[in-house]
């Protein structure tokens, strides 16, 4: 993509100017996305997002984006150092594979959601469904509503803080990545197990909820901890019968 | 692939079926419904939902009744949307792999994979919006 192609497009708005607004009834998709990777900071609004994917993906730069409405899958999939703001729901695989940044979906969010993300923080202020954080590979995510089945399947690192509860089978297969859920759990996915909290988790989520933005209101003395028995890392050879 | 495995699936006289997912005792199941009466046009998969769904139906269940019982029956995966002469119906399976997104307002309900085919909706803006929960059963029945 050449920037005099950029230039030529009627709809390119002034990117020099802050607060600018795309359009989504009225520029495609690529273009708007095209746009977004060309700057390096800004404040951008994007209007009538109506449910399309891989809104706002893959960007990298100092870049605040509002996406006023539901967003479709994939939504700030990618993301680099960009605060993503979705004022609405997100579908399937919101914020996948991020690399740091802010993602923030004021609704709720599909399946998936920071599926193999690799850094900075996801919020989710609704509900997240099946397989929150499958995956998970150094991203935070903070669901402030309850997560689906097979939440955190495979999680290798990084944490995942729920307020409400946790569907079948959190955490099946997980390796290091730390779940702290306020709620009730219905059940614990294989070598995933209950563990102690202490100081040090304690402060972790403390952390966790305040960069959130629940500085005081939440209790981290409500919330347990889950993460792996560490049964599945290594093949047991009195295992081998069950193969 | 041919046209005749097109959806919708329609066996019964007022029921008709959309089945995103793949069922992997459809064979067996259509040899079953066969015998009780049930007549098939195609070898596809969700034509055998939705002769089963009709089946059910005939011997008296509500839809919403039939559908729980797919979850015994049905192996496979599968996230249906049903339509009867006063019903509507949406289920997924237990693993609910397939994407399903809903929406309500006192005027309608619709369902779909993805919040893009709802949007351009009347009175969008307005409405409820949920996924529907994996083996549970959201059923609609328009009173006369």
């Amino acid at each position: 993509v050449t920037t005099a192609r950029v230039k030529a497009s009627p709809a390119t708005p002034n990117l020099a100017r802050r607060n600018s607004v795309f359009d989504l009834s009225t520029m495609t998709l690529r273009e708007v996305n095209r746009l977004l990777h060309e700057t390096r900071a800004g404040d951008f609004l994007i209007k009538n997002p109506r449910g399309l994917h891989a809104i706002a993906c893959g960007l990298d730069g100092d870049l605040n984006i509002v996406v006023d409405g539901h967003a479709g899958y994939y939504c700030a999939g990618m993301n680099k150092r960009a605060t993503v703001t979705i004022n609405g729901n997100a579908g399937t695989g919101v914020a996948e594979n991020m690399m740091s940044g802010l993602v923030h979906v004021k609704g709720d969010a599909s399946q998936s959601a920071g599926a193999t993300g690799c850094g900075g923080l996801l919020v989710i202020d609704g509900n997240a469904s099946s397989r929150c954080g499958i995956s998970l590979r150094g991203l935070d995510i903070v669901v402030k509503g309850s997560v689906g089945h097979m939440s955190a399947f495979m999680a290798q690192a990084g944490n995942i803080v729920v307020l409400g509860d946790a569907a079948d089978a959190l955490g099946d297969s997980i390796y290091e990545a730390r779940l702290f859920v306020r709620g009730k759990v219905k059940s614990l996915g294989s070598d995933c197990i209950e563990k102690p909290m202490r100081t040090e988790h304690k402060k972790a989520l403390r952390k966790l909820l305040d960069a959130a933005g629940l500085g005081g209101e939440v209790d981290v003395a409500e919330f347990k901890r889950y993460g792996s028995a560490r049964e599945l890392y290594h093949f047991h050879v009195d295992k081998a019968g069950a193969y | 692939v041919t046209v005749a495995g097109s959806h919708p699936f329609s066996t019964g006289s007022d029921t008709c079926l959309v089945h995103n997912g793949s069922l992997s005792n459809h064979n067996r199941l259509r040899e079953q419904l066969v015998r009780q009466g049930e007549r098939f046009q195609t070898d596809n998969d969700s034509e055998v939902a939705a002769a089963y769904l009709a089946w059910r139906i005939r011997d008296g269940d509500t839809l919403e009744r039939a559908l729980e019982r797919c979850l015994d029956d049905l192996d496979g995966f599968y996230t249906f949307v049903v339509g009867t002469r006063d019903g509507f119906a949406v289920l997924r399976d237990p693993i609910a792999c397939k994407p399903a997104v809903m929406a309500e307002t006192e005027d309608w309900v619709a369902m779909a994979t993805e919040f893009r085919a709802i949007a351009p909706l009347p009175g969008v803006d307005s409405a409820r919006i949920w996924e529907p929960a994996p083996a549970t059963v959201y059923a609609w029945n328009q009173s006369a």
